[in-house]
């Protein structure tokens, strides 16, 4: 699988709308994650396999619930959560 | 402005959330419930338990049940087990299974979507979540009767057979199933009822002396030394008594007669405090009760009336009512009546309600009569006799 660039993963404004969303909350369901961006399943469920695929996000599977958050384990969402964090207290 | 009087150290301590470290005379229950769950400390994976714990509102069940929780989770944590106790009102949740569960798996997974599968569902999901978590849960269901009377048989069997569905899996899932009543339980299919009622602890209702530790408990850890004296800790727990031995009751009027004396600026909780809280409890008089007593009667009543605010007792004798009596007579010019009638007074005005007589045996010189002015503040008593005395409403 092809790795994106950092600048393609963060060029979409959805994304990073899901990832300021799963910072703040910890974890949603797909359902959930795209009525609070007001978009349809599909592109969430799109958006999401992205974020997933570079590591950023993992996800668990509790019969038909599938929930997001980000991974722990992951450098990449550790820089993610420090940018997020780090943006929103200079904003105040 | 006067310096603000408190006589509460801490009234969090009343709280009905407050689950006190001691819990007076229920240390063989707890005994017992600990030894039922002693397998979560030596070999959780190996089995589940149920327990039914019953009695009567303010008998202690929550409080014992969340107790054990917090003890057992304390030595599961020293021992490195992975237990969770999670403490749920099945009222609060409408008696739904779907509701009660959704609270369960939410201990762990606080956004979990509240919609779009079953309770059945939610039932495999809720196993799914604790094998991922690798953890082991008592859960207490409280207010049981509210689940088995909205979901009857079907719901409660589900869930108390759900290990049975995991053979040679982790048990994960043990149950404390409290109601006050055993009878809910007879609603239940025969094989439900059996799984249920192996351990059952009953709880009895507490004594008068019972009730009085309980609140010496609670009033050491919720108020300043020295602030409430022994007469009126016998006086609420008179009172709680004749709430069917409600401790629950006890300790909350405890806190509210804490709140009049505070607003009163006093430095102790009077036994008056006591029927002020009463009072705004329960209305407990009727002026309607009141003008239709005789005219002895209402003068018998001021006499006692009168002593307890003087005397700040929770409790007369016959004999100094008689003699508070005698003294409201010469204010009336009226002439004092027989003692037998004053007898069949006091037992007309408990069965209204305003007094409470109680023949105590213990003295040394035979048998007395106690009275008790339980629900009504003295002094409001007072005025509202005197009031129709003057009006002539004999």
């Amino acid at each position: 699988m092809k790795k994106l660039n950092v600048e393609d993963v963060f060029s979409s404004r959805l994304r990073m709308k899901i990832l300021k969303m799963l910072n703040q909350v910890g974890e949603l369901n797909v359902s959930d994650i795209a009525r609070r961006l007001s978009v349809n399943y599909e592109t969430t469920s799109g958006h999401l396999k992205v974020l997933e695929d570079e590591g950023i996000l993992q996800h668990q599977v509790f019969g038909r619930i599938r929930l997001y958050r980000l991974n722990e384990r992951s450098a990449k969402a550790k820089a993610v959560q420090n940018l997020i964090e780090t943006w929103e207290k200079t904003q105040q | 402005m006067s310096q603000y009087r408190n006589v509460f150290k801490d009234e969090t301590k009343l709280d009905i959330n407050y689950v006190p470290y001691k819990l007076p005379h229920r240390d063989r229950e707890l005994r017992l419930l600990t030894e039922f769950f002693s397998f979560e400390l030596q070999t959780p994976d190996k089995m589940a338990q149920r327990v039914l714990i019953t009695g009567d509102v303010g008998t202690g069940k929550t409080a014992l049940s969340q107790r054990f929780g917090a003890d057992i989770v304390r030595e599961a944590v020293k021992r490195g087990i992975n237990l969770r106790y999670i403490h749920v009102n099945c009222r609060e949740h409408r008696g739904s299974l779907f509701l009660i569960l959704q609270h369960v798996v939410s201990a762990f997974h606080p956004n979990f979507p509240k919609r779009g599968y079953s309770a059945e569902e939610l039932l495999s999901m809720l196993t799914e979540v604790l094998d991922d978590e690798n953890v082991h849960v008592v859960l207490a269901l409280d207010e049981f009767d509210s689940l088995v009377e909205l979901e009857g048989t079907e719901a409660v069997y589900k869930l108390t057979r759900l290990q049975e569905t995991r053979q040679n899996r982790p048990q994960r899932l043990s149950l404390i199933c409290i109601l006050r009543n055993l009878n809910v339980i007879a609603s239940l299919d025969l094989s439900t009822r059996s799984t249920l009622q192996s351990n059952v602890i009953s709880l009895q209702k507490y004594d008068r002396q019972q009730l009085t530790d309980i609140l010496k408990d609670r009033i050491l850890l919720a108020f300043k030394p020295a602030t409430v004296p022994e007469e009126t800790v016998s006086l609420i727990a008179e009172l709680a008594f004749s709430e069917n031995g409600n401790a629950r009751f006890g300790i909350e009027l405890l806190w509210r007669a804490g709140k009049y004396a505070n607003a009163e600026e006093r430095d102790i909780v009077t036994p008056e405090c006591v029927r002020e809280a009463v009072s705004s409890i329960i209305p407990a008089m009727r002026k309607s009760d009141l003008v239709s007593l005789g005219f002895h009667e209402k003068l018998f009543l001021l006499g006692t009336a009168r002593l307890f605010k003087q005397t700040q007792k929770a409790q007369v004798s016959l004999t100094e009512a008689e003699q508070a009596y005698t003294i409201a007579c010469e204010e009336s010019n009226a002439k004092p009546i027989s003692h037998t009638q004053l007898w069949k007074y006091v037992k007309t005005l408990s069965a209204i309600g305003i007094l409470k007589a109680e023949v105590s045996s213990t003295g040394s010189r035979g048998r007395s009569t106690l009275i008790y002015l339980p629900r009504i503040p003295a002094q409001e008593l007072e005025k509202e006799l005197v009031a129709l005395l003057e009006k002539g409403e004999a």
